[in-house]
């Protein structure tokens, strides 16, 4: 057969071909002697104690009645893979890594041993657009985690044995993620929904790993963590005014160094759509991503586009998962949705699927992303996902270490702490409308890039529908 | 009995004392028995307007049929694929409507069906939990369906990934002797493909009665509501006979296993060493739960501190207990220390480097402030598994049907506080012994194809 290669155009011809299925929701009848949802109980909303310290810090509390527990979560904005040198992927995760390592007072060990004794413990994370910081301890041990993530966040001293062990492990570590076929294609699907812009950059290289020394790592250190640009939540069993009591004494006298990193640019809104085949020879399954640009945390289309992701792809009961999973039985699990970061973000789906239904997977994801940009959403459908959305609020706000990493989260991508308690009435006011132009918006299937890692010999004959793959390794 | 008055000769006891007494936390529990034999377990928290709920069959793994390998997991997919009542979609609809999530999952010694969601939803989930234990839509498409998916569950955590699962899955083969024990519960594709739907209705009959089960309600709920509800929906339900288990027993083995395995998709050679554990009830099991943690629970615990750090030999280092956790399992089970090792380095040296940690332990037992610090993360870690409503509720139905007792949920903290070193002494010598010990030695294939080729190539250039 002769090897089509299909413009947009084209291609969107090619793709329309296939006929709209009926929702799985619509499908459904109700038992008649099911009994109805009681009534629901207000959202509740709370009430989050707020100060700034003089020298920039915020410092959010929400007290709680539950278990002996404490959790801190001390956000550094501006301080992760956004602000990785273009020859520096994922150079965040190193440094975050690197924090509980070692501080002017403590070695490695100490450091694990105290927060063992605690009942706890204190670990960092790199995201797009900050590090975080995350500590619990035991109810009677809360003041001595504060300090200790204090002495943590400020004072780490990267030790040259430490470094050296991290990069020499963070070297086989990347020698195993790479082995997996989903990291692969996060990172190709990374690369083409955001080209150059450093959100392209959370995945580290063997060059970046090499290249780290102890006292880059210093100077980073420095830059990135500064008061004037961090957050520090406080849930659980302690009162606010001690929690800010204590709060003052553990990072009261922290200061800024120089000047603070640029913010960073505006990711892409818009990407040429690729399509990339991953070799994996042997592979029993192809892993498919599909992708392209999305929207800032921010944006005014974000609600929208919360509700369309939940209808579309989030839990068992959205639509490619009904479709592809308990339709089809393609798939262990599928999903689709946006991402939102603060100055960007990035629509995708996918799912893992045997290899002699990775052409006709794909083809279902297409169906359902025309179909969410076509058709309006069915009553009943909206009012289970806008109730599916509000439960899950509910849901999370039960446990305490969530509630303070959302509202971390929140402030890191530029949502105030209000938010936490606004979302769920703003969902409910989403219209079948707006979520059918989000849907035409940003689910087009002519504008996602296609990736798929598989072995080329079982499934590239599949791919020719769907325009050239370029094939790489 | 605990005896407090040892502590008493240590100073800063009023204030250890304190902090204890602060970070304790009770949980209420309520329970009480159906007539039909359905145990109900109610633990009241009004801090947030929603429930976790959990139905626990005593059925797992170990009771599947013998040529049906997989099939207790395979049929915990086809309790979602509706009812005569409620046909296939209803079940997720209603819990997704309801604000909820739900789940299950199979281990050895049960299977458990979970949701959580706004109380709003409580009531629709009780009736489709008594719906589902009545009886189901047994039909070829839905199981047709499921074997599908599960053998893309299998392709995606197995076949497709590396490593395979062989720390959780292969190890448990190789350390036990009965086929209750040993076979893989994820199941051969060829038994998965054989099941029929006499299985699936055999299945249902014999061990998903109320009589073999266990519901659990934590959150936004009195007891007597609770206890109302259940006998709303679930009290007609007849109680069907269970199939005496069979004897799968087995004792700690004398020799040890070894086994190198070839990984196609690795990169990186891995380790998994397993040994056996103490029964359930055992004298030695808090004792053990403290050993765990001593020796690899998290980046204090003595195998990282030897093997990822001062020796550098290991990437990274994790522990498991079997399928589930140190309190949830009522058969022969493993302590199994996983790991990723470098290329420079071996499974001996790995093995040699715990046996060194593991001898000390045995010699000198454990100083107390290490042992305090174990045991105060131990007892925050019991209490972290708790706190959402659905775990709450989960491992209420888990105790109750493993121990016959959920209050075991507040005897835990006590029993790990009473462990002495001597304990811990005790149990290291009796359990982590090379005996005792299963080991395997997963390698990338192009690791032990290079050996092998050099072998070839040496054998064959002799005459």
């Amino acid at each position: 057969m002769k090897q089509l290669k299909l413009t947009p155009l084209m291609l969107a011809a090619v793709l329309a071909v296939a006929p709209l299925a009926a929702s799985a929701a619509e499908a459904v009848k109700m038992p008649a002697d099911l009994p109805k949802y009681g009534q629901d109980k207000p959202i509740p909303v709370p009430h989050i104690s707020k100060k700034t310290l003089a020298n920039g810090l915020e410092v959010w509390v929400l007290p709680r009645q539950g278990l002996p527990r404490v959790d801190f979560v001390l956000a550094l904005r501006g301080a992760g893979y956004g602000a990785d040198a273009a020859d520096a992927p994922g150079r965040a995760k190193l440094l975050a890594g690197l924090l509980n390592e070692g501080t002017a007072k403590r070695d490695s060990r100490a450091i694990a041993e105290a927060a063992q004794g605690m009942g706890g413990g204190v670990g960092a994370g790199a995201s797009n657009d900050g590090i975080t910081l995350n500590a619990y301890a035991l109810k009677s041990h809360a003041s001595d985690m504060l300090r200790l993530l204090a002495e943590v966040a400020r004072q780490p001293s990267f030790p040259e044995g430490e470094v050296a062990l991290a990069k020499a492990n963070a070297l086989q570590a990347l020698k195993v993620a790479s082995a997996q076929p989903g990291f692969r294609a996060e990172k190709a699907l990374s690369q083409a929904i955001y080209g150059e812009h450093p959100y392209g950059r959370s995945q580290e290289t063997a060059e970046s790993i090499n290249a780290a020394t102890a006292e880059a790592l210093r100077a980073e250190h420095a830059r990135r963590f500064r008061p004037d640009r961090a957050l520090l939540v406080i849930t659980g069993q302690i009162s606010a005014a001690e929690a800010l009591k204590q709060a003052q004494a553990a990072f009261g006298d922290w200061q800024a160094q120089g000047p603070a990193p640029a913010e960073i640019a505006a990711a892409p809104t818009s990407a040429a759509p690729q399509r990339l085949l991953l070799e994996r020879p042997g592979s029993v399954q192809s892993t498919v991503r599909l992708g392209r640009p999305g929207i800032a945390a921010t944006s005014a289309e974000q609600v929208p586009l919360r509700l369309t992701s939940t209808i579309l792809g989030s839990g068992f009961s959205s639509r490619v998962n009904q479709n592809l999973r308990e339709e089809k039985g393609y798939t262990y699990g599928a999903s689709a949705g946006g991402r939102s970061f603060r100055v960007g973000g990035a629509i995708t789906g996918g799912a893992d699927v045997r290899n002699e239904v990775t052409g006709a997977a794909l083809q279902e994801f297409i169906k359902e992303y025309r179909r969410i940009g076509s058709d309006l959403v069915p009553a009943d459908e909206m009012e289970m996902s806008k109730r599916y959305v509000a439960g899950t609020y509910l849901l999370t706000t039960q446990l305490q270490g969530a509630v303070a990493q959302t509202l971390a989260n929140n402030w890191l991508v530029g949502r105030p702490a209000e938010y936490l308690g606004e979302y769920v009435p703003l969902i409910q006011k989403v219209t079948a409308e707006q979520v059918r132009e989000i849907g035409k918006k940003y689910f087009s299937p002519e504008t996602q890039s296609l990736i798929v890692v598989g072995d080329p010999s079982a499934v590239a004959e599949q791919l020719k529908a769907f325009g050239e793959f370029k094939v790489s390794r | 009995m605990r005896k407090h008055s040892l502590i008493a000769l240590f100073a800063g006891l009023a204030l250890s004392l304190a902090a204890q007494a602060a970070d304790r936390w009770q949980v209420p529990v309520a329970s009480k028995k159906l007539a039909n034999g359905l145990t109900v377990l109610v633990s009241p928290d009004h801090s947030s307007p929603t429930v976790g709920v959990s139905v626990v069959y005593h059925v797992g793994m170990r009771l599947e049929p013998k040529n049906r390998t997989g099939f207790a997991h395979l049929f915990e997919h086809l309790m979602f694929q509706g009812t005569p009542n409620a046909p296939k979609g209803v079940f997720d609809k209603v819990i997704t409507g309801g604000g909820g999530n739900n789940n299950g999952s199979t281990r050895p010694d049960f299977t458990n069906y979970i949701e959580t969601a706004p109380v709003s939803a409580l009531e629709s989930i009780l009736w489709l939990e008594a719906d589902r234990m009545k009886t189901l839509d047994f039909n070829p498409a839905t199981l047709k369906n499921q074997q599908d998916v599960v053998k893309e569950e299998i392709r995606v955590n197995v076949q497709n990934q590396p490593y395979g699962g062989f720390m959780w899955i292969d190890i448990g083969g190789l350390a036990f002797d009965k086929w209750e024990n040993n076979h893989d519960g994820y199941g051969s594709f060829k038994d998965l493909e054989n099941a029929s739907l006499d299985d699936v209705r055999a299945f249902h009959r014999d061990y998903y009665g109320p009589n073999n089960a266990v519901l659990s309600i934590a959150g936004d709920i009195t007891p007597a509501k609770a206890f109302a509800l259940a006998e709303k929906y679930f009290a007609a339900i007849p109680k069907r006979p269970t199939p005496a288990p069979s004897n799968f027993s087995e004792g700690l083995n004398t020799a040890e296993r070894r086994l190198v395995q070839s990984d196609k998709l690795a990169q990186v050679p891995a380790i998994a060493a397993a040994w056996k554990m103490p029964e359930r009830g055992s004298k030695d099991q808090p004792a053990m739960a403290v050993l765990g943690e001593l020796l690899a629970g998290g980046d204090a615990s003595r195998f990282y501190q030897s093997l990822v750090k001062g020796r550098e030999l290991a990437l990274n280092l994790e522990s498991l207990y079997g399928l589930t956790s140190i309190w949830e399992y009522d058969g022969p089970t493993i302590f199994t220390v996983f790991a990723l090792y470098k290329p420079d380095s071996s499974a001996d040296a790995l093995l040699s480097a715990m046996d060194e940690e593991i001898a000390k332990v045995v010699k000198d037992g454990v100083d107390e402030a290490t042992l305090k610090r174990v045991k105060t993360r131990l007892l925050a870690d019991w209490y972290n598994g708790l706190e959402s409503f659905l775990s709450r509720a989960d491992t209420l139905a888990k105790l109750q049907t493993l121990w016959g007792d959920a209050q075991v949920v507040n005897k835990i903290p006590g029993w790990i506080e009473g462990v002495k070193s001597a304990d811990v002494q005790r149990a290291a010598k009796t359990y982590l012994t090379v005996a005792n010990r299963s080991v395997i030695d997963r390698k990338p294939a192009a690791m032990l194809a290079a050996p092998a080729a050099a072998a070839d190539a040496a054998s064959s250039a002799k005459p």
